[in-house]
């Protein structure tokens, strides 16, 4: 029997900044892919002429949540000293895997079990997707006991995975919802983005903090690695976006939505942008307003209930001062 | 992509990032609309003459009524509506209308009517023949007045829905009842209903069956027969059926009532797709203040003991009784903080429970010597007595009691200051109303068909508040916009009244045991021929343009005709939360603050971006949402419009996720202190982690 001495998370004393809002905020929106009726889809969905497309688009996102659930995540609670960061990215952690399994939610929805297991053949078959997730995942495994730097770099990774890479994906989805295309599978989509949203600003707000303790020089050196690995992803994306959106003649929309994202992961960890300012396509901007938009009480759940915070009714609820 | 669509969402390009609005790209996105899609979809008649024949031909409109009307006067009629040149304000009020409510060929590849054809044809039908109210209709529908969807969509068509599309039916402690209603539901859902029932009389969970105890299963399993009739009798698979259960908080079951909403109940017992109400009597928030235990009871105990249903008595003033009287069982009995606790719990994880307070309702209730309000409907709004049918065994005739239709129509509160003549208007949109009870017969719901030839009621309402406020540089919640509105629904109710009135004299016949009203005995009349006329500030004046301010005077002139000549319809005003009909018209929601000042709004359809009526970059500050508005402001001003309206106002309240189940009840016990009858729903706008970081560094 080993000799270590445990120590408890103490959630009475901060020791993280904000470790708190970022749990508070991610249990708020917890949901369910099965609260979604992604069954209204189905009529469109057998008119739909890019079936192809939206399936590999859907079979390549879930691969990345399985990345980020089983090594992404997994690696970096493995290595972050502070408790309560440690419980912030486990909760992560079951979100995305959440979001993994809600693409499977559409796909049995909408598709035979023949098509189902060809696309995730594709997936271990497309270079383009397995690159990324080799890069990544290269990262996030080479974190070494004690070594700062290479957690730091998985947290970057991390961050372009959940701010930068997912987003060639996301597009399909909110640029067909919200011209009424399969409406309900996009909603699914939108909760997923909004929990990659904070994940993003949560892992880079740890990553930055982290690399406020790196010499200047040292600074420097990470600074050059990552934009090494963006411009690196960024090509990969570009070649992985003319591959599946080919078809739809949407490539162009598509990579100046993935320009965008670029430069908000980058904002993430507190780097400059790298690509100028763009117009991108309004109907997908409106697609991740996160706001909630205007709820129709007569169809699906909507994304803006959540959890309560209890407090006693006491003499004083009685009282106005009015 | 559709260069429309692409244009409406470009609206916002720079909104998050400067908060300027593009609103110039939604008059484009308009424009588009009608180049790309409605005009190649037109079909196009070389005459009006040529319309009108084709349709009927085709079977598209009903003969009938067409047939009670020369073509002259058809002419004249369309000639009438074109004279005000109607252009669609925004891209949401033209694709939603051409999407919902223009008449289509079979096929939906034609569409055979502009939105002049659909008022022409609306006024027509619902005319009946009376030209001089058919042309009243077409000056009204054109000005300001708004008759509900199934009004506005099904008139005049051949192959149509109901007219009316909201129903409240009462279920009885009785397998034969239980069957009946359930009926009943699917029947009004296939028609396009939404149905409340209330189960306040069904006996709970472990009651005796035959004198044997614990053998009944409670309400909750009649609730899922209720959600499941629901969503299989839906309008050819358009739209699910909806509908809503009510509960008295008394009832014994009403814990499990509270919890079968939210999202984690289990599955046997949750209500995924049916919303709940509770019915609150004042002395639940009396026991509450004192914190004081609650005592659930059965309402089989109370019907074999005073032989009376658990929702004819009221509770408020039968509690102590019920608690000495030793034959009534006290079933359990919980701490009454507590349990409102759970139900604000429910509240925000799920929006429901609806709440109605059952003595704010009752004590004004102008029927109250004819029955009690025992329920709302589904949008809590519909306020009105019934009486339990008797459904006794196949082989024996059912006793019918009364249930209720209410038809809808909505005023532009905007459009109304203008008009010339507001009297005429609330006349014209009474009486419209009126027609459309008198034409419909729910023929497989005799409650609900006895009830509406006997009640005659109806429900006029108002719309485009905030809209208007904006226009007059007034806050929504200021001390103005709370004169303003009580003004506006005090002339409502006069008007509506006096209309009433003036159909009874010329009909000869009153409402079904009027001279048992308030009416009749002139009670009603208390509130307004005793009081002082109060002046009111230059701002509301001019806000109210040509809506008159109603004098004392006027008031005790009115009481006199109304005792004399009685009145028509058993109810009148109603305001409705108002969804489809305010986007076409380009209106804010009923009286309810705008949600968003530009609200992206997701239909089956596309998403829509809809910049509220009126805003323009410069008057934004006036637009402030509903989250933002203080919410006592709020309920003070639904409690002046309350004060005139006999049914109820549909109240929303809006909350932030940093709000507790404390604050929420609070503003609930606010709401019931200040005579609110009914609270809708409780939408809560999640906060954005940009927010959250933002207040924490």
């Amino acid at each position: 029997m080993s000799n270590l001495t445990y120590e408890a998370v103490n959630w009475n004393k901060p020791t993280s900044e904000l470790a708190q809002v970022f749990w508070d905020q991610q249990w708020k929106q917890i949901w369910f892919p099965e609260e979604i009726a992604v069954s209204k889809d189905i009529k469109q969905w057998q008119d739909f002429d890019h079936q192809e497309t939206y399936k590999k688009v859907l079979a390549g996102l879930t691969l990345l949540d399985t990345v980020q659930t089983n090594i992404g995540m997994n690696q970096i609670v493995a290595h972050v000293s502070d408790m309560q960061e440690k419980a912030v990215l486990t909760v992560f952690g079951s979100f995305e895997a959440i979001h993994a399994k809600s693409y499977s939610y559409i796909f049995t929805t909408l598709c035979t079990n023949s098509e189902i297991d060809e696309l995730f053949e594709w997936v271990k078959n497309n270079e383009f997707l397995q690159y990324k997730a080799n890069k990544i995942s290269e990262i996030y495994n080479n974190i070494e006991v004690g070594n700062a730097e290479s957690l730091w770099k998985a947290m970057y990774a991390s961050v372009m995975l959940e701010s930068f890479l997912f987003y060639s994906g996301f597009f399909y989805p909110l640029y067909l919802g919200g011209q009424g295309i399969l409406r309900n599978s996009a909603e699914v989509i939108s909760l997923i983005l909004r929990d990659e949203s904070i994940h993003g600003v949560a892992v880079g707000f740890f990553a930055q903090n982290l690399f406020k303790q790196f010499s200047l020089e040292k600074q420097d050196e990470l600074k050059v690695w990552s934009y090494e690995v963006l411009l690196d992803l960024y090509q990969n994306e570009l070649n992985y976006t003319n591959d599946v959106y080919a078809k739809t003649g949407l490539s162009t929309d598509v990579i100046a939505y993935i320009r965008y994202n670029a430069n908000k992961a980058l904002m993430n960890v507190g780097f400059d942008a790298m690509f100028p300012e763009e117009e991108v396509n309004p109907i997908v901007m409106n697609g991740i307003r996160n706001e909630g938009s205007t709820y129709d009480f007569f169809s699906q759940k909507g994304s803006s209930y959540a959890k309560a915070k209890v407090a006693p009714i006491t003499d004083e609820t009685f009282h106005f001062n009015r | 992509m559709k260069t429309y669509l692409k244009l409406n969402n470009e609206v916002l390009n720079r909104y998050s990032l400067t908060g300027e609005l593009e609103l110039d790209k939604d008059h484009d996105a308009t424009s588009h609309y009608f180049l790309e899609y409605v005009n190649p979809k037109l079909r196009n008649f070389n005459t009006i003459e040529e319309k009108i024949r084709n349709l009927v031909e085709e079977g598209y409109y009903e003969k009938e009524f067409i047939e009670l009307y020369e073509m002259e006067f058809i002419k004249k009629m369309y000639d009438k509506a074109n004279r005000y040149n109607f252009r669609f304000p925004s891209f949401m009020s033209a694709s939603k209308f051409y999407d919902s409510y223009a008449m289509k060929s079979r096929d939906g590849q034609e569409i055979l009517e502009k939105y002049e054809d659909r008022i022409v044809i609306i006024a027509l039908y619902l005319a009946q023949g009376d030209k001089e109210l058919a042309e009243r209709a077409v000056e009204a529908m054109m000005e300001a007045y708004q008759p509900a969807t199934p009004t506005a969509l099904n008139s005049g068509k051949n192959a149509r829905g109901e007219l009316v599309s909201c129903f409240k039916l009462t279920m009885d402690d009785s397998m034969n009842s239980i069957a009946e209603n359930i009926g009943y539901c699917l029947e009004l859902s296939r028609l396009g209903g939404g149905v409340g029932v209330n189960l306040t009389d069904l006996r709970p969970l472990g009651d005796p069956i035959k004198g044997i105890l614990n053998r009944a299963s409670g309400v909750i399993p009649v609730a899922k027969l209720l959600e499941n009739s629901f969503s299989y009798s839906n309008q050819l698979g358009q739209r699910n059926g909806s509908g809503v259960a009510y509960l008295n908080i008394f009832h014994a079951d009403i814990e499990n009532f509270i919890s079968a909403k939210k999202p984690n109940a289990d599955d046997k017992i949750r209500l995924a797709t049916l919303s709940t109400g509770i019915i609150i009597p004042s002395i639940f928030f009396e026991l509450m203040k004192r914190d004081e235990d609650i005592v659930l009871f059965s309402p089989y105990d109370i019907y074999n003991e005073y032989g009376k249903r658990m929702s004819e008595i009221s509770m408020t003033e039968m509690y102590q009784e019920l608690l000495r009287n030793s034959n009534i069982r006290q079933i359990k009995s919980l701490n009454a903080r507590k349990l409102y606790t759970e139900v604000k719990k429910a509240q925000f994880e799920s929006g429901y429970p609806f709440e109605i307070f059952d003595d704010n309702v009752n004590e004004v209730h102008p029927l109250k010597n004819i029955g009690r309000v025992k329920m709302s409907n589904l949008c809590t709004e519909i306020l009105q007595v019934q009486e339990t049918s008797n459904i006794t065994d196949q082989d024996q005739p059912n006793e019918y009691g009364l249930d209720v239709s209410c038809n809808l129509g909505s005023i532009d509160i905007h459009a109304a200051s203008k008009v010339q003549d507001f009297g005429k208007l609330v006349d014209t949109s009474m009486r419209l109303l009126t027609n459309v009870s008198t034409m419909t017969n729910i023929k497989n719901v005799p409650s609900v068909s006895k009830a509406n030839q006997l009640m005659h009621s109806v429900g006029l309402g108002a719309m485009n508040l905030h809209g208007h406020l904006v226009t007059q540089g007034i806050l929504y919640g200021s001390k103005d916009s709370i004169d303003f509105i009580d003004c506006f629904m005090e002339a409502m109710n006069y008007y509506s009244l006096k209309s009433s009135m003036e159909i009874a004299k010329e009909r000869g016949e009153t409402f079904y045991r009027y001279e048992d009203s308030d009416y009749a005995s002139g009670v009603y009349f208390d509130q307004y021929v005793n009081r002082e006329d109060e002046e009111v500030s230059p701002t509301v004046l001019k806000a109210l343009g040509n809506i008159p301010i109603i004098t004392k005077h006027m008031w005790q002139a009115l009481k006199k005709d109304v005792m004399r000549y009685g009145v028509f319809n058993s109810y009148r005003l109603a305001t409705a939360p108002t969804g489809s009909i305010s986007y076409i018209r380009s209106c804010t929601a009923s009286i309810a603050p705008c949600t968003e000042r530009v609200e992206i709004r997701d239909y089956a359809d596309s998403r829509t971006i809809y910049p509220m009526p009126h805003l323009s970059n410069d008057n934004a500050h006036l637009y402030v949402e509903a989250y933002d508005v203080n919410p006592y402001d709020m309920i003070d001003l639904y409690a002046a419009a309350q004060k005139h309206v006999d049914q109820g106002i549909s109240m929303t309240l809006y909350v932030t996720d940093q709000w507790t189940t404390e604050q929420l009840a609070k503003i609930y016990i606010y709401a019931w202190m200040r005579g609110i009858k009914s609270v809708y729903y409780v939408r809560q706008r999640l906060q954005t982690l940009e927010e959250c970081v933002a207040c924490q560094i």
